[in-house]
């Protein structure tokens, strides 16, 4: 049974891929849209939006659902470093890379998407906030989170490059990494609270869209629930990433990490299935998951989704990798339908009134997600980021040594503690 | 899944308690929430009181708005007639006609914002992009403030603000009740000014509601349910509106009597003062810090036994 002790970096196979070709090919063509419709403007053909469906994808799938399911960084950590959950250390450096390419990317949606980002400034003169904003508690709090703590957090694996590959800046490397353990307990306290600050809030956004938002969605405890959602997917994330990796790459799996993880998804899972039916019920809207038609089957689809896959993790079968992989995909596929109901799927905008994305919208939301995958997989081939064994480790010194000869991945002593 | 319930409790600890923390807590601070009190209309608050009775459907209020506020007219149906098909970027103002399928009866209808006394779109608006003036409690757009995110056309009920979808430099556009043409000596806002049948009449909100209970009184069920609408809909509207018809049917929706923003109050009651986050903040980090200096240790044991430099 292999154990995960410490990141190690993919290697013995190229960067340069053919899919690293196609996922920046695509890149080039969302940025060349991106330049269009930064021009003229979202209307036409450029965009489905449309004065009822104010928002459409860029805003309420690869910020308000993708974020959610970078929540990785936040919600493993909480167990991590709060609950002192000691297996679950071998996964974070997963979690916060898979958090920060969905923020940066998301951020950047949210830049594309608005009408006149220059006047996005004033986030920075605290005089002007409308501190009954929603949106106003997102901006400032994701801004914050992205370039401040989860930012930081990403850095030891950078660090850790430059000093096994530039000998020469070994010593500012090290001065910066000692500098970080210092002040890491108050920067991981700020990766936490601001994520659940804004994920919640990210519910909040849909209270003022009052009865828009369908009865089963839309309640006083849409930021709780909301918040909820992401612990959950961030755990999908994550598993799914570390599963992919096995699937590409080869690389080992620990079952103990693995089930641990497992559970505590399980019981995320139970804990926010049975509090969205428990406010279904208390506020009185316990008909409406079974005569409102579409709206109904949505609720049960979305539901059946996520506590179906809940339920396969929790059983034998769900220790099978394959069945893991599906019960997660899945669970995450749920949670993606429940962040996207209050703003799109359960959004009646108006009698009559349909959103559809168009293709450039598409497009352009897809090209978001290559950068962050295309990031990804240079970062995890770069980086120590996958989590491994000891073992592992040398094998990968003792292939690095050879290619490159002069450096040193074993055997090196580090400042005294 | 085999595990005593210890394990079970332990599991529940480590997942769903940190976020149960962060959220649950606002529930038993429903007494924090409820002190926010209702928001009133300001005391020289100005609006609109349109009667569909009166009203002809001449559609030169239209007109007389688009004058107003240099707004070319939307003529794109023929390029010929102004006849936009709802509000929209060229359109602050329009004339609808309600109509039943058999044509036994109808009514015109007139749509511009409401004004409302606590409105959403002020609340979502990040930095003051749409501010409600305080003395006359008009709702104005400040362009320079304004970053196009488009949530006020999410809170807002009644579908007023309208965004401009083609260009680079897009505006939101709503009834601002002629904050220019009045600036500019106007004694009144263009539709009121050239309504032939006074269906639509321009002045204090207070003035407005005495004129709009006096028409009732005197012609009791003339009107749908004997009442205005806006006196206390969605928390009061300084635009107010009287109708033979149902209020459905012309395009004024059942918001009940509290504001939009007040579903916000649990949320607000949560970041009071900041307290809760803070205290949150500082439990994480208290407990964070213990945990990594045990953690630290564990790297520094396993670096003596592997000689693997470790990792943070």
């Amino acid at each position: 049974m292999t154990r995960w002790e410490r990141s190690v970096p993919v290697y013995g196979v190229p960067v340069i891929t053919r899919g690293f070709w196609a996922l920046l090919g695509l890149i080039a063509v969302g940025l060349g849209l991106i330049a269009i419709r930064e021009v003229v403007g979202l209307g036409g053909n450029i965009s489905g939006m449309s004065d009822p469906f104010a928002w459409g994808l860029w805003k309420t799938f690869n910020v308000m659902v993708l974020t959610g399911l970078g929540s990785g960084g936040f919600a493993v950590g909480i167990a991590a470093w709060v609950f002192n959950n000691e297996k679950l250390h071998s996964v974070m450096r997963v979690a916060l890379l898979t958090s920060v390419l969905a923020y940066w990317t998301g951020l950047f949606a949210l830049g594309v998407d608005v009408g006149r980002p220059w006047n996005f400034y004033w986030v920075a003169w605290p005089a002007t906030w409308n501190l009954h904003s929603p949106l106003l508690e997102i901006a400032v709090c994701i801004m914050l989170y992205a370039t401040v703590p989860l930012f930081l957090e990403n850095l030891p694996p950078v660090f850790e490059y430059i000093i096994y590959e530039f000998p020469k800046l070994r010593g500012i490397a090290e001065f910066c990494e000692s500098v970080m353990k210092k002040v890491y307990p108050v920067i991981i306290g700020l990766a936490y609270i601001l994520p659940i600050m804004h994920q919640s809030s990210l519910g909040a956004l849909m209270i003022l869209g009052g009865n828009r938002v369908h009865t089963l969605w839309q309640t006083p405890f849409l930021p709780l629930i909301y918040v909820w959602a992401a612990g959950f997917l961030g755990y999908n994330c994550v598993v799914l990433c570390l599963l992919l990796a096995k699937l590409a790459w080869k690389r080992d799996v620990d079952p103990e990490v693995l089930s641990e993880m497992n559970k505590i998804t399980v019981w995320v899972v139970y804990s926010w299935a049975a509090f969205q039916l428990l406010d279904i019920l208390v506020r009185g809207k316990f008909f409406h998951l079974f005569t409102d038609g579409y709206y109904s089957i949505l609720y049960w689809v979305e539901t059946a989704l996520i506590v179906g896959s809940a339920y396969v993790l929790s059983t034998e079968k769900g220790k099978k990798l394959g069945t893991m992989f599906l019960a997660h995909a899945l669970c995450a596929l749920g949670g993606m339908i429940y962040r996207f109901a209050p703003t799109t799927l359960a959004f009646h905008a108006k009698d009559g009134a349909t959103y559809f994305p168009s293709a450039i919208e598409l497009i352009v939301s897809l090209s978001f997600v290559a950068i962050a995958v295309l990031a990804y997989l240079v970062a995890v081939k770069k980086l120590a980021i996958l989590p491994g064994s000891n073992q592992d480790w040398r094998n990968m010194a003792r292939y690095e040594e050879q290619v490159k000869p002069g450096i040193k991945l074993t055997g090196y002593a580090p400042a005294q503690h | 899944m085999d595990m005593t319930r210890r394990e079970a409790f332990k599991n529940l600890a480590k997942g769903t308690l940190p976020v149960l923390a962060a959220g649950c807590v606002s529930t038993v601070l429903p007494g924090v929430a409820h002190a926010e009190e209702e928001k009133q209309a300001p005391e020289g608050a100005l609006g609109l009181l349109y009667d569909a009775t009166r009203c002809v459907g001449c559609k030169s209020c239209m007109v007389a708005c688009s004058q107003a506020n240099d707004l070319k007219p939307d003529t794109r149906i023929d390029g010929l007639h102004q006849a936009p098909p709802t509000l929209n970027y060229f359109t602050k103002n329009i004339i609808k006609l309600y109509r039943t399928e058999d044509g036994s009866d109808h009514s015109y209808f007139k749509q511009q914002c409401m004004q409302c006394v606590d409105p959403g779109c002020v609340n979502a608006c990040m930095f003051g992009g749409l501010r409600k003036d305080v003395e006359t409690g008009v709702v104005w757009w400040y362009g320079a403030k304004c970053v196009g995110c488009r949530y006020c056309e999410i809170a807002c009920s009644f579908h007023i603000p309208q965004f401009q979808w083609d260009g680079f430099n897009p505006k939101i556009v709503k009834c601002e009740l002629c904050r220019e043409h009045i600036a500019k000596g106007a004694k009144q806002p263009g539709c009121t000014e050239v309504c032939p049948t006074q269906a639509v009449i321009y002045g204090k909100r207070e003035d407005l509601l005495k004129e709009a209970k006096s028409r009732i009184a005197a012609s009791p069920g003339k009107y749908f349910e004997n009442r205005v609408y806006g006196e206390h809909d969605a928390g009061g509207t300084q635009v107010l509106y009287l109708s033979r018809v149902s209020f459905a049917n012309i395009g004024l929706p059942d918001l009940g009597e509290n504001s939009i923003p007040s579903g916000l109050k649990y949320p607000h009651a949560v970041y009071k003062w900041m307290a809760l986050p803070m205290a949150l903040f500082a439990g994480m980090v208290f407990f964070a810090n213990r945990n990594f200096k045990e953690h630290d240790h564990h790297l520094v044991e396993d670096q003596k036994k592997t000689g693997l430099r470790p990792q943070l």
